[in-house]
């Protein structure tokens, strides 16, 4: 008989202490998210880089009674931290400036224009979500999703709006990865066939010195005027002036490939591990995913138009598509360009002029986001 | 700052704009200024040289064009005149390898030359 008790109350503690016990509904339809995001990932190869371990951390978040986040140090805790205390982010832009030539923007400096006229959509979507009733913190957090820059929305998100972090990454992500089925129509809407055709001039040789002095200078410059990016925009140029200086081979491929990977999967794991039910199953995710879509649509639009100007002040010498690329989803926003311009004319190579905007555009994104830290902290 | 300084979506949204497009204009103009204080770029591209490579190069084909164009001997059945763009390309080529002077005139190489006859031609092509 004493057995028979001790065994029925072992069952019923390690029942207790199941996940079972306390699985919701809310927690069924988060491990089911995250299982559609893993499919659209691994199957339909969406950025599966990213939306892999963001899918997975959402399956792993939705897990009751883990104690991720309990009093004791784990692993997940561990990961957490890198997000709460931003650690991540900066360190995916070094990886970022590491793989980046940032010789198209040398060569043509004026697309830097096109990099700011694509953060329109931003402001668009703040404007949005302001109106529809979130907080100006709240608002500028969703509107970043618009510069369609994973760790920039991460980063202005944890500052301004942490508990809506996990909705802004999964939406930032999850338009990233659609750049090339949401902005080719908007691109052949705004312009003219005669428009897409347009053959650009060979871009100039940018020289080593350029090459090397940029990130210094625009470090310098950029961290006086906006200190709070300086550690996104210092590692992304520091990044890149390890790729540049070409004595520094070593420490260029390891933020380009170890280091970025590691962090990447840290930080995409993190990011779906901010997916619970409680946080995640509310009204203001739908919401945010929808101005997360109009910011981004309106990015892509205003970039473009700017381009429209520009294809007309130049007498016809700037294909108007390459301001799609302005909107900073590096470098996957150029090779759309790349790919509208060839199947309006073939033959017609875009991508390296649409690498300058598109590199634009992550500075663009990170100023935007520095500006709004500024002003709303 | 501890609080917004303003509420009214319009105004930041004006505001945000402005310093974005101010601060990637004046990160263009650094990008300039860099480019001009470049130490080590190629002595500048001078603006009026096309047009003067231009000059150049109609001069020598109208001198190509006054001249005779001669033939090693006849080849049967081609007339031996060259055409006028086929005379323009190879002049431009060749002042777009920097070589001055005139070219004076056009000569056809027979093309029922043997192999080992093209070979030794291109081998001393090459050897220049």
């Amino acid at each position: 008989m004493e057995f028979i008790d001790a065994f029925s109350v072992s069952l019923q503690s390690v029942w207790n202490d199941s996940g079972f016990s306390s699985f919701t509904v809310g927690n069924g339809i988060m491990i089911l998210v995250g299982l559609i995001l893993l499919y659209m990932a691994f199957v339909k190869e969406f950025e599966p880089l990213l939306l892999g371990p963001i899918a997975f951390g959402c399956i792993l978040a939705n897990f009751p009674n883990t104690d991720f986040f309990g009093e004791e140090m784990n692993v997940m805790k561990a990961i957490n931290f890198g997000i709460t205390y931003e650690i991540f982010p900066p360190l995916i832009f070094l990886g970022i400036g590491a793989m980046t030539d940032f010789g198209p923007l040398l060569a043509r400096p004026w697309t830097l224009l096109l990099g700011a006229a694509a953060q329109i959509g931003v402001f668009v979507a703040l404007a949005g979500a302001m109106i529809v009733g979130f907080d100006v913190k709240e608002a500028a957090a969703i509107g970043i999703i618009g510069g369609a820059d994973g760790p920039t929305s991460i980063y202005l998100s944890i500052k301004l709006a942490p508990h809506l972090l996990g909705a802004i990454a999964v939406a930032a992500y999850t338009y990233m990865s659609l750049v090339p089925m949401i902005q080719p129509p908007i691109m052949k809407l705004l312009t003219s066939q005669k428009e897409r055709e347009v053959v650009m001039t060979e871009l100039r040789t940018v020289t080593k010195f350029e090459r090397v002095v940029f990130p210094i200078v625009a470090t310098i410059f950029i961290s006086l005027l906006l200190p709070p990016i300086t550690a996104l925009l210092g590692m992304l140029m520091l990044g890149n002036l390890f790729r540049e200086s070409g004595v520094t081979d070593r420490l260029s491929d390891t933020a380009q490939n170890s280091l970025c990977n590691i962090v990447t999967i840290f930080l995409a794991t993190g990011t779906g591990m901010t997916m619970n039910a409680k946080d995640f199953l509310v009204p203001e995710t739908l919401l945010i995913i929808c101005l997360g879509l109009i910011a981004f649509m309106g990015g892509t639009a205003g970039g473009v138009l700017l381009g429209k100007v520009m294809c007309r002040a130049t007498g016809w010498k700037i294909n108007p598509l390459i301001g799609s690329a302005g909107v900073s989803a590096v470098p996957m926003a150029a090779r759309v360009s790349q790919l509208v311009g060839m199947k309006a004319k073939p033959g017609n190579y875009l991508l390296m002029h649409a690498m300058g905007p598109n590199v634009a555009g992550v500075i663009g994104t990170a100023v935007a986001a520095g500006t709004m830290l500024a002003m709303l902290k | 700052m501890g609080h917004p300084v303003t509420t009214n979506p319009f105004i930041i949204m004006m505001i945000n704009m402005t310093v974005v497009f101010i601060v990637l204009v004046a990160l263009s103009f650094l990008i300039q200024l860099i480019h001009k204080i470049d130490p080590t770029k190629e002595p500048e591209e001078k603006e009026s040289a096309p047009q003067v490579e231009e000059d150049e190069m109609q001069r020598l084909i109208k001198n190509v064009k006054d001249s005779k164009v001669v033939t090693d001997r006849d080849i049967p059945g081609e007339d031996e005149s060259i055409p006028e763009e086929v005379i323009a390309a190879i002049v431009a080529a060749i002042a777009r390898c920097g070589i001055t002077g005139e070219v004076r005139a056009v000569r056809m190489v027979e093309r029922d030359t043997t192999a080992w006859k093209s070979n030794a031609r291109s081998n001393i092509g090459s050897s220049k």
